[in-house]
Parts: structure tokens; sequence; C-alpha cells
């Protein structure tokens, strides 16, 4: 038998073996929700991949997931000097890769190097580039790296969370990890498979080398009701990211192995097209431009039904850019606009909107009507639109919803700007708002309302513009904290994204799992991979 | 004096000229398929590249990512010749056994291919070959036991299956277990068992069949040497049709089912607009059908 | 009970969910689009016939007026498709030799072409401010327009069967023109055949506008559809615990069942 097959099929009897026996050791399987496209961790932006690296990949800080504090990793201590461009990193001395090739501190340079490679483009690497130039890194000891970098940057450590490091000699290229799992077999649209990396660093208290798990299998499995049914055959462990009505159907029938880790980062938003090039009629191109119109539909919009009926519950209604979950960041000062259909035709009346016999129509005598646009395939987005098209019609207003694939999307979003309203997603990964840089700057391509403006359109977009480039550059958090709150005010008078709701994390998991706590950054259920045990996996009780 | 060699001295050149025929015949087909397969290769890309939401990445809406990197994205979408030139420069790799390889995957077509199709083929001939036998046993049940109850009973089955979409069968099976395949063969079943009953009833009720069978011999002889010579060029056409059916239908219920073929590829390179993966399926999806169609044909020109 | 006593039995039946479809304004007691958001998800009862699906819509009358649309538009899309075909496989018939050939390899093409593909792009095409109605209506057209190569090999055949036929030399020798032949001799000839690929066309144009709908690229909301109603089976585990869900697809195989008695069997020979 080939080599990774003996190994697979090895594992697999292990792992039928094990779970009968104590508490290490055994196979962790759950399923990736899409193809991940490299595991090279420099080239990474796609989430099964990322996921792969979180798994695979050793840092120089970490982000605890739990208690969103920054913790040594790789590093024992980093500071960050002044003028906040130049971070020294004291390495944990003793350490190899997963191939036994030592970690030194030209490692760290190596992998910034090909970071900063100007040919790189990632997601992972653009956070770095603040500025023109190229950075410096000086390497005075095996244990001692310092990173210098051409411009000051906002939340410098944080961003180190992202960045595993690669070996600089080893002949495995970027197969060979520092992290508690490495990749062992990787079968296209079938499965990844992971071993525990026998020089894993970390131990945990009592000095038990981590991570507790022999293997994780991840399968690839874009069929969420699929992979539902094999959670409950037992064949998974664990669920990362629910459907609202899978997890409430789950939770009626088994509620041991549901975790609702709360309101995530994510939310879904409406926007109206504002580009002055935009093919639209002059009375549409009025419309939108007006904040009032905007905010009367945000005031018309039942955001608690949504949250309520597509997500039966397991969402919060959304009014700005930052969830409510990120303490740190969100504007608490703000208040919530509630759902008032009568307060939005006044607001409306004072635009010069009236309405008669049920059809609103503006000061010209033109029917209010426009089509909203998302992506098929999202079934939760689908039905956002549709209530909001029952909501809008209860103020004399005529949607038409219409669902194009991603691709024809976001060609009219970014290209031909042929639409009249979107409602799409926006995914945050970080807690930081200095990754929503590209979405508030005026000249930016996305800048979805109006994007790649040469000078900025309002006055509220050149403040903006403004206060974002000031958030980049300020020395302490509090003052960053006050000019985004400035931000998040602005967003919320001039409504040019309408937030609809922000979702929960809705994670399952079976209990032969020891240890999981789900969390609401990513990767929500196996942030903590290196210390999940698996027991003995009793009868999860429910027979689908 | 032995005039043994006169006689095939003259029979030669016909023999001859009926094999140069032949031959003609084979690389005339043979020139037909290339040709219309590369013809459907140059529409589809064409297809592809004038549709809606060519050449935009998903990526771009990545707001992590600065000004170049989105730039680079998307030129490395775009076409840096005209649509011939790629085309040309494509089918001169395929000679050279090079397949380019997928935008949206980033690897070599040829190892995607070479992975997935396996997959694909297992489902299918087991997926037709089940549908066959099961089709082939109620055909012949009904020939020799016949009633108005049984016929009814099995379009009523016929009529059960032929109503299911390819969708709500993958579902069904997903749930059941059940492996690929016999999706597959519910999809291609109803359409066969049609087309095969009519095709038994209309040649067992032959005149001379009717008194094969009156005068006491064997139904296994009437079966090998009447019915079947008779039937056969319409099985095979039969074979080709339902092949290329239980192929078309492989592409929906391995999307749905999440199975690792090429049918699954299909529908996600359309989904992602991914030219050099479409072109390379539709090249593939084209020959398989228009060799099994070329192959009916020539079983029914041969019945003739 | 005999064949024709069946065939009368599925003509009732199917004229009946006709009519019902025709006149969904009287017969349904809502609208389809009004979500009850207070029930969501509510089982059968009186004032809900068959439920509510996951907005609250009536279940009910979005299953009339799905009728509605896909069983009226479906033979428009077939009679599209069967014309079509009768056209160019009377012609290839007819004409024979290299226009047979191209024509046969123009519908390999089309056959391996990838639909879906074709249709995703079609609909993106349109413009968005179409109403649901005018989407629906272009969809059934777009899926007629690219349905006729699987009845053009039935029509060659035939076409090719009457060519060689008495009449038609006869009219050939009497110094008939090609048109008027085609007109008034192939064409009323080619009828039955027609006809019986028409027939069998519209249960395949219903599923193909179901499995569109399914992957959500048919009908668009909030107009419903039996594909649209399907997308509610997706989700399995949640069928077995409302099993009412199952209604359109019941209704789906009734209505085909009842298109496939209603055809004698001799006529379906490819």
């Amino acid at each position: 038998m080939p080599s990774p097959l003996k190994s697979l099929t090895l594992t697999t009897l292990l792992a039928l073996a094990l779970p009968v026996r104590a508490q290490t050791g055994g196979e962790l399987h759950f399923c990736l929700h899409g193809e991940p496209k490299t595991f090279n961790p420099i080239l990474v932006d796609d989430e099964a991949s990322e996921h792969v690296r979180y798994l695979t990949g050793g840092v120089l800080v970490r982000l605890n997931r739990q208690t969103q504090e920054l913790e040594p990793s790789l590093a024992t201590s980093w500071n960050v000097s002044r003028d906040r461009r130049t971070i020294t990193f004291h390495l944990r001395k003793g350490i190899h890769f997963s191939d036994g090739t030592p970690f030194r501190s030209e490692d760290v340079a190596y992998t910034m190097r090909l970071l900063m490679d100007p040919e790189t483009h990632s997601p992972t690497g653009d956070a770095f580039r603040s500025g023109e130039g190229t950075i410096q890194v000086q390497t005075p000891t095996p244990d001692v790296a310092a990173i210098t970098f051409p411009a000051p940057i906002a939340g410098l450590e944080r961003l180190f969370d992202q960045v595993a490091i690669l070996s600089a000699r080893s002949p495995k290229r970027e197969m060979a990890v520092l992290g508690p799992f490495y990749v062992a077999d990787y079968k296209a649209g079938s499965h990844v498979l992971l071993h525990k990396n026998p020089n894993y660093w970390r131990h945990d208290t009592q000095g038990r080398a981590l991570p507790y798990v022999g293997s994780i299998r991840l399968d690839i499995q874009r069929n969420r009701d699929i992979e539902l049914l094999r959670f409950r055959r037992g064949e998974l462990q664990l669920i990362n990211r629910l459907d609202a009505e899978q997890f409430e159907r789950l939770q009626r029938e088994n509620p041991a192995v549901t975790r609702n880790a709360g309101t995530g980062l994510d939310a879904e938003e409406l926007w109206f097209n504002q580009t002055p090039t935009a093919p639209l009629s002059a009375s549409k191109k009025a419309w939108f431009g007006m904040k009032q119109f905007r905010k009367a539909i945000s005031m018309a919009i039942n955001r608690g039904d949504l949250c309520r009926i597509v997500y039966a519950g397991f969402a919060k209604p959304a009014y700005g850019p930052v969830s409510p979950s990120n303490h740190f960041w969100f504007n608490a000062a703000l208040e919530d606009p509630k759902y008032d259909p009568q307060g939005a035709l006044r607001l409306l009346a004072q635009a010069g909107f009236r309405l008669e016999n049920d059809i609103l129509q503006d000061r010209a005598g033109n029917r209010v009507e426009f089509t909203v646009v998302t992506n098929s395939g999202n079934g939760a987005r689908e039905k956002i639109a549709t209530m909001i098209q029952q909501d809008l019609s209860e103020v004399g207003i005529k949607v038409n919803v219409v669902t194009l694939d991603f691709p024809s999307l976001i060609e009219r979003i970014t290209r031909t700007f042929d639409y009249d309203a979107c409602v799409l997603g926006l995914v945050n990964t970080d807690l930081d708002p200095n990754g929503q840089m590209n979405v508030w700057l005026s000249s930016s391509e996305n800048h979805q309302w109006n994007p790649s403006q040469k000078t900025p359109a309002t006055a509220w977009e050149a403040e903006i513009d403004k206060l974002m480039r000031e958030q980049a550059s300020a020395p302490t958090e509090k003052e960053r904290k006050a000019k985004f709150d400035r931000v998040q005010q602005i967003a919320s008078e001039q409504q040019p994204f309408i937030y609809l709701i922000n979702k929960d994390v809705l994670v399952a998991v079976s209990p032969s799992v020891v240890g999981a706590a789900p969390v609401v950054l990513e990767p929500w259920g196996f942030w903590n991979a290196d210390t999940l045990r698996l027991g003995p996996a009793p009868e999860l009780g429910v027979q689908k | 004096m032995s005039f043994g060699w006169l006689p095939t001295f003259v029979e030669m050149p016909p023999s001859r000229n009926k094999m140069r025929a032949r031959i003609q015949r084979i690389v005339g087909r043979l020139l037909m398929l290339a040709a219309v397969c590369l013809l459907g290769g140059l529409l589809s890309a064409s297809l592809v590249l004038f549709s809606p939401g060519y050449g935009v990445d998903e990526r771009e809406l990545d707001p992590r990512l600065n000004q170049a990197s989105v730039e680079a994205i998307r030129n490395s979408h775009r076409l840096n010749s005209g649509l011939p030139s790629y085309y040309g420069h494509y089918l001169a790799g395929v000679l050279r056994g090079d397949f380019g390889s997928s935008q949206w995957l980033e690897r070599p077509i040829s190892s995607l291919i070479k992975e997935r199709f396996p997959v694909t083929a297992k489902s299918v001939l087991f997926g037709v070959s089940l549908a066959w036998l099961v089709a082939l046993a109620i055909s012949f049940a009904g020939v020799f036991f016949r009633g108005l109850y049984f016929d009814i009973s099995t379009t009523l089955l016929s009529g059960v299956f032929i109503a299911l979409p390819a969708a709500v069968i993958a579902i069904f099976c997903v749930y059941l277990r059940a492996p690929v395949f016999v999706a597959i063969a519910v999809a291609t079943f109803p359409k066969l068992f049609r087309y095969l009953r009519n095709l038994l009833n209309h040649a067992y009720s032959q005149p001379y069949i009717l008194a094969a069978r009156a005068r006491g011999i064997s139904p296994t002889r009437i079966l090998l040497h009447h019915v079947f010579p008779l039937t056969s060029p319409a099985l095979f056409a039969l074979l080709g049709v339902s092949l290329a059916v239980a192929f078309g239908s492989a592409i929906p219920i391995e999307a749905l089912c999440d199975s690792p073929g090429v049918g699954q590829l299909a529908w996600q390179a359309a989904l992602n607009r991914d030219l050099p993966l479409i072109m390379n399926l539709t090249l593939l999806v084209m020959l398989i059908t228009v060799a099994a169609n070329m192959l009916a044909n020539i079983a029914h020109e041969r019945a003739l | 009970m005999n064949a024709r006593g069946l065939r009368v039995i599925s003509a009732v039946v199917l004229c009946a969910i006709f009519a019902v479809g025709l006149f969904a304004g009287t017969v349904s007691p809502y609208p389809y689009a009004k979500q009850f958001r207070e029930r969501p998800n509510a089982a059968p009862s009186s004032t809900h016939l068959l439920g509510t699906d996951s907005l609250g819509r009536d279940l009910f009358a979005r299953l009339i007026y799905g009728t509605r649309v896909s069983l009226l538009l479906a033979p428009a899309a077939a009679l599209v498709a069967a014309l079509l075909a009768g056209i160019l496989g009377g012609f290839a018939g007819l004409v024979g030799g290299w226009c047979e050939k191209s024509i046969l390899a123009a519908t390999d093409l089309s056959m391996a072409l990838p639909l879906l593909f074709v249709l995703l792009a079609l609909r993106a095409l349109l413009p968005l401010d179409l109403s649901p109605v005018l989407s629906v209506i272009s969809t059934f057209t777009l899926l007629g327009l690219l349905g006729w190569p699987s009845s053009l090999r039935v029509v060659l055949a035939a076409t090719k069967g009457l060519r060689n036929s008495d009449f038609l030399l006869l009219a050939r020798a009497t110094g008939c023109s090609r048109w008027r032949m085609i007109v008034n001799h192939l064409l009323p000839n080619l009828r039955p055949v027609l006809f019986a690929q028409f027939w069998i066309s519209i249960p395949v144009f219903v599923l193909a506008e179901a499995t569109l709908s399914m992957l959500g690229l048919g009908v668009i909301e909030p107009l419903p559809s039996w594909g649209n109603l399907l997308r509610g089976l997706e989700d399995i585990s949640a069928v077995s615990a409302n099993p009412w869900r199952l209604a359109p697809l019941v209704l789906l195989i009734l209505v085909v069942i009842c298109f496939q008695m209603i055809l004698p069997a001799k006529e379906e020979t490819a």
C-alpha cells in the first residue's frame, strides 16, 4: 500500500480503537466548508486555508480567542518602539520545526521578507503595508528579531497573530511547521489529514506534551445539511457555525451538543448605489443621495422580525459597523433607532415624498420603486431581502428582489454599477477597525456605495477619511477609540450602510469532545484545538 | 493446368475497395468528431468570456487587500491576447499533453481530471448498469406476465421516478446513505424503461416470434436467436442515449451529494467562471456525447 | 377499469389542476406574498390548510399560485421547443446530406454545452428591474429555446421515414415546389410526432424549472413555483418534522404521471 494510505488506515484503526481508552490520542473529525487553496501560510486568503493555517502554523504572538488578549507564543516577550515602527521579539529557545529543523530568528526574517515581497498579494501581507518602502529585519542573535517598518502601523502586535513562521532552511519548505499539527495527507475534494506535531513547543500545566489528540481529519464538505446528518450519526464531532434553523432543531433534540458562543462580529447590511456614473435614472440617484431617505428606510425595516424569523432569535439587530461583542471598539454612546414606520414616513415627508393611495411618490410624482440584489445560494440573505420587501411595502415603497450568482453580482457592484441596492454580509475577522480601513476610505475600491473616488464626494466622507487616517497614526488606544467612535457616529447619522443584524456564533460539539469552549472570534469552535481531548463517546441520543 | 488463382485475382479489387471505403468512412467520422469537439470548445470559451461576471473574483471584495493586490487579482483574470490566439495556444498545449491550469483551484487541470474522472466514471457505469438490469428485468416480466395491472403499476413506478427532479433524487440518496450511483440509476431508469418496454413488446409481438413461441421453442433460444438480432441496433442506440443521460444527470447529482467527481467540478467551474476548466470539461463531455451518438448511428446503419 | 378509463381519469385530474391554477385568484384564500410573521413554520390548521413556510407565508396559497406558474408556462416552453425541433428536424431530414450532418452536429454541440451555465449567464444578462412575471416568462422562453435538441432526433428520424414515402415521391414527380412540400405535405404528417414530443416535453420543462429554482436560479421571489417550493426539501430532517412540505412534490409526481398516462405508449419509440 502506498505510504499515505497506510498511515491513513492505521490512524483510522487507531482512532476506532482509542475512544474507549483514556484521554489522549484519537482523531478529531470535522469539516472544512471549502477547498483549501494553498498550504503556504504567506498566500492564504480563503477561510478553509486559514483554518488549516491556524491548526498548523506557529505564530510569534497569539491572540487568545477567549480573553481577547495577546499571549506569548513563539516569542516569550516583545516590545514596540515609541514611533511604532519597530517591534522586537525575544524568541523561545530550543524549539524545532515538525521535521526537526531548529527554529531561529533567521526564520522570522525569512518569513517577513517573503510576506513583504511586492509580488506577494495576500491579506496578511497587505495589513503590514502601511507605507512605501521596504522593511528591515535585524537578527543580532538566534533568539532576537527586530523588524522595522517604513511607516507606523496601528495595532502592530496583533497583526502577528496571522503570521505563521516558515523555516528558512528546511527541505520541506512550507510543510515544516511550528504549530500543534502538520499536514500528513491531502486529497483534493475529499479531506485534509493532520497529524500531531511531535515537536510542538507547548506543554500543559502538568508538563504533558500538547496537543492531546493524535490527529485531526478535516473533510471537505460544502453541503451543510449533509454535515449535520453526519454529525447526528456520530461521524463528525464538531460543526463550526451552524445555520440558525439547524441549530434550533438540534437544540430541541439534544441541548447538550449545541453551544451559542454569543453575538458574532459579522453583519448583514443593505446599501444604496450612490456612484455618480451608475446607469440609474436621475430620480433614483436623487433618492439614494438623500440622507433622510436612507435613514427612513433604516427606520422602516423591522430588525426584530429579521432576527426572530430568519435566525430563529439567534441574532441581534445591528445599527453600526462594530458588533456589541467587540467590547473595546463598540460605541455604546450611540442610540439605537427603533423600528418606526410612522417616523419613517414623517422623515420622508420632510424630504418631499408623499404617500397617496398606499403608494409613495417623490416630489416630481415618480413612484418610489427600486430593486435589491443579493447573491443566490444564501437562504438567509434571500429571506432578509424578501422581508425587507414586505416592510417597505408598508410605507408604500415597491421593492423587487433579484438573486444573482456571485460573479455576476460582483460584476454589477464593482464594475458596471448597474444596481439600485444590495444586501450582502460583511465578514469581520479582526476586532481592530483598522482592518476596515479600505471600506471607509473614499478612494478605496471597497468603499462599496461609491468606490474609488478621486476626491471625497461629500463633506462627511471627507471627515471619515480624515478620522480613519488619524486613528491609524494616533499614539494611544484611547485616542484611536475616540476617533473611531466619531466615525461610527457619522455612519449612524448618514447611513451609507444600513446595518441589519449581527448573527450569533452557533457551534455543535459532540459530548465525546472534552474542553471545547466556542468563542465569537475565528476559528470559533476549535480555537483551542491543542487542548481538546476525546473522551469515551456516549450515544448522541439523536437517531436521524 | 490450374486456374485456382484466377478467382482470387478477380475478387481482390472489390474487397480492397470495400476496405478503402470503410477506412475512408472511419477517417471521415473521426475528422467530424474532432471538428465538432474543437468547435464546441471554442464556443464554450467564448460563452464564458462574454458571460456576465467573467474576470471578477470574490477576493476583490476582501477589505484587507490593498489597491495593488486588487489590481493584481484583476490582471490575473484578464486574457492578454484575443480569444482565437488564446484558443490556439491552448490547443497547442493539448497536443503536448498540457491541459492548462485551473484559475480557481490553481492546480493543473490534467491532475484534477485524473483524480475526478474515475469517480464519475464509476458512478455512471454502475448507475447505468443498475438501471439496465432493473429495466430489463421488469420489461421481461412484463412480456411474460401480461396484464393490465402489471402494466399500470410499472407505468406508475416509472412515472414517479421520471417526475423526481435530479436534485430531489440526490437529496433522498444522501438521506438514505445510498451511494451516488444509485441516484444516477434512479435518474436514468424511467426513460430507459419506457423505451425498453416498448421495444421488447414490439419485438415479442412480431408474428414469427409468436409462431415460434406457439411451436414451443424454448424462450432462451427465442431470445438469443430471434429477439436479440432484431432489436440489437435499437438496443445499442439506447445504450448510447442512456450513457449520455446518466452523464448529464451526474452534474446536479454530484454537486448536491458532494461527490468529488467531474460533475461537481463542472458545476463549481461554471459558478466561478473558470475559463480553462470549463473549456476542458466541455471538450471532455463533447467527446463522450458525440462518440456515444456516433456509435449509435453506426449500429443503426449497420442494421439497415 | 381498463386503459381507456385510466386515460380519462388522468385527463380529468389534469384539467382540474389546470383550472385551479388558472383561477388561482379566486381559489386561494390569501395572496402568495403576505407574510404572517406571528406564525412562521406553522402546522396545518383551519386558517392555513398546509401550514406556513419559514417566513410565515401560507403554503396552500403558494402551492396554487405556483401551479399557475409551473403548469401554464411549461406547455408554452414545450411548444417553442417542439416547433423549433420540427422546423430544424424537418429541414434536415428533407434536405439531407451536409445540411443534415451540420444540424446533427449543432445538436450534439448544444447538448454538450453546460446548459446550466448558459442559463446562469442568460439570467444574469436580464435587466434587473424586470417584474417577476416577466422574468418567469423569459426563463421559460429560454428553456424552450434551449430545449430543442432532445426532440430533434426523433423528428429527424420521422422525416427521413416520410421522405421515402410514396405520396412525397408523387408530389415531387408532379412538380411540387420544395416549400409547398414542406408546408402542405410534410408538416401535417409530422404532426403526430410533434404532438407526441410536445406532450412528453411538458413534464420535462416543469422539472427543468424545478431543478433551476432548487439551485436558486429560477423564479424570483416572492413569486412561487413548484421549484421554489421544493427548495424547502433541501433540509431533509426538517421534512420529517413537517411532512406537509412534501405537498408540491406529490403534486408534481401526480401531474407527471397523468401526462404519461394520457399519451399512448406506442407513440414514444425513440
